[in-house]
């Protein structure tokens, strides 16, 4: 039994021309049992900034709202937005001040920067941070996404075909795991605003 | 760990002696030999209505190194039906000479040449023989069966099979799948004309998945073949992969 594959998670994130989408299923079990079909496990950090938490689900909520903490500081002191890559070195930080006893869960971070550049990254349970520039993933069904994103993903796509990529990406993979899936939900963060979208999915 | 000498009282020197905290030995352990090993590698065979294309990497690994780029997992069974087979590389050798064998035998005795299914129902008796110690190998048939068409067997280690219309084994597997999926099975995709499978797109479609395998999956790269199976015979591509 292995400490990240006991709730389930799919989790990817997707750079695109001015924009970015992050996707992420909705199951919340505990082993083999479902628990519930509409589990949060994107959060957003500001207004084109979200974070996407795979693996164990009190960790994933632990770290969510110690994030909302920190992010409520940094905007009440720097009166302005956070930057995604500082974002990035926050959460690394976080994470690695428990690098002996970790929280065990995998973030992904997809945002706009203040220039309009897009931003994905996302960094393993202990902090070290990724920035590839094309696509990242996280979750029990790593594998089948990144066999989905290096064949589906091209560069500078526009949000439109941004999320119909994205989507069928994580549709796909988690219909081959048995621990995630039961629907999924899609973010689109253009410079001007953030479109979600609630997919219906193999509900089993 | 050593006694070292420190100069202290011979008190500390017992102490220093027992098993460091932890472990219940010196960590001085009996290896047990593994009769396994893991070369790696990734195969893929797809149906189509009157042609089967089997194929897989090249590569053979064994842990971080490896051992031959050009070590091919198709083997040919017939003239129209060929097995892929990956895991333990002195367990798919061994299997697939005990099937040619017994093909040649079906041959001689019955004076005709055995057939897709029927190879299939073999291979799996084959392979439950061996129920309490298992060939580790990941095996998938492809070929034509009794009327021609395309046909796919997929098998797990002790023999469980099932026909499909196109599946991915070894261990790249996880990434080939989904994508298989989506675009052969039509999954998670509406109101799609679901046009027939042509051979044109399954071998576009099987030099994209194994590229991205590569990509991603270190015991897959160097090269790929395939193997396109009709009723004139088997035709064979390679295709330079990664070798990274």
């Amino acid at each position: 039994m292995s400490i990240m594959s006991y709730n389930g998670a799919a989790i990817v994130a997707m750079a695109g021309k001015d924009c970015v989408a992050i996707a992420s299923d909705r199951r919340f079990g505990v082993q083999a049992q479902t628990v519930s079909m509409d589990f949060q496990k994107i959060f957003p950090m500001g207004e084109r900034l979200m974070v996407g938490l795979a693996g164990l689900a009190t960790d994933v909520q632990t770290v969510s709202e110690r994030l909302r903490f920190k992010m409520n500081m940094y905007k009440l002191r720097e009166e302005r937005d956070i930057e995604p890559v500082t974002f990035m070195h926050m959460i690394s930080n976080l994470l690695y001040e428990k690098r002996f006893g970790p929280y065990f869960c995998e973030p992904v971070i997809a945002g706009i920067d203040k220039h309009g550049k897009p931003f994905i990254s996302s960094t393993d349970l202990i902090g070290c941070p990724m920035t590839p520039g094309n696509f990242v993933v996280a979750g029990t069904c790593s594998e089948q996404l990144y066999g989905m994103c290096e064949a589906l993903y091209v560069p500078d796509l526009g949000p439109e075909d941004l999320f119909e990529t994205i989507s069928q990406s994580l549709l796909n993979a988690q219909d081959r795991d048995a621990l995630a899936g039961w629907g999924a939900v899609v973010h689109v963060i253009t410079k001007d605003q953030v479109i979600t979208r609630t997919l219906k999915s193999r509900m089993d | 760990p050593f006694l070292w000498y420190t100069g202290k009282s011979a008190t500390m020197a017992l102490a220093a002696a027992a098993p460091p905290a932890g472990m219940s030995d010196y960590g001085a352990v009996q290896h047990r030999f593994s009769p396994y090993s893991f070369n790696g590698g990734t195969i893929v065979a797809v149906a189509g209505d009157d042609f089967a294309v089997v194929a897989g990497d090249t590569r053979l690994s064994e842990g971080y190194e490896i051992l031959t780029r050009d070590s091919s997992k198709c083997y040919k069974m017939s003239d129209r039906t060929m097995i892929a087979s990956t895991g333990f590389h002195g367990d798919v050798t061994t299997l697939t000479r005990l099937l040619g064998s017994r093909m040649e035998l079906y041959k001689h005795r019955h004076n005709k040449v055995m057939s897709s299914p029927a190879l299939a129902q073999m291979l799996s008796n084959t392979l439950y023989y061996r129920r309490f110690f298992p060939y580790y190998a990941h095996c998938v048939v492809g070929g034509l069966d009794n009327e021609g068409k395309g046909c796919v067997f997929s098998y797990d280690p002790v023999g469980s099979y099932e026909r499909e219309f196109y599946r991915a084994a070894g261990s790249g597997a996880s990434l080939l799948q989904p994508l298989l999926d989506n675009q052969l099975g039509f999954k998670n995709m509406q109101g799609v004309t679901k046009d027939p499978l042509t051979v044109d797109k399954a071998t576009k479609l099987i030099r994209d998945v194994m590229v991205g395998a590569s990509e991603r999956d270190i015991y897959t790269g160097d090269a790929l073949e395939m193997n396109i199976i009709t009723k004139d015979g088997i035709r064979k591509e390679i295709i330079p992969l990664r070798r990274d």
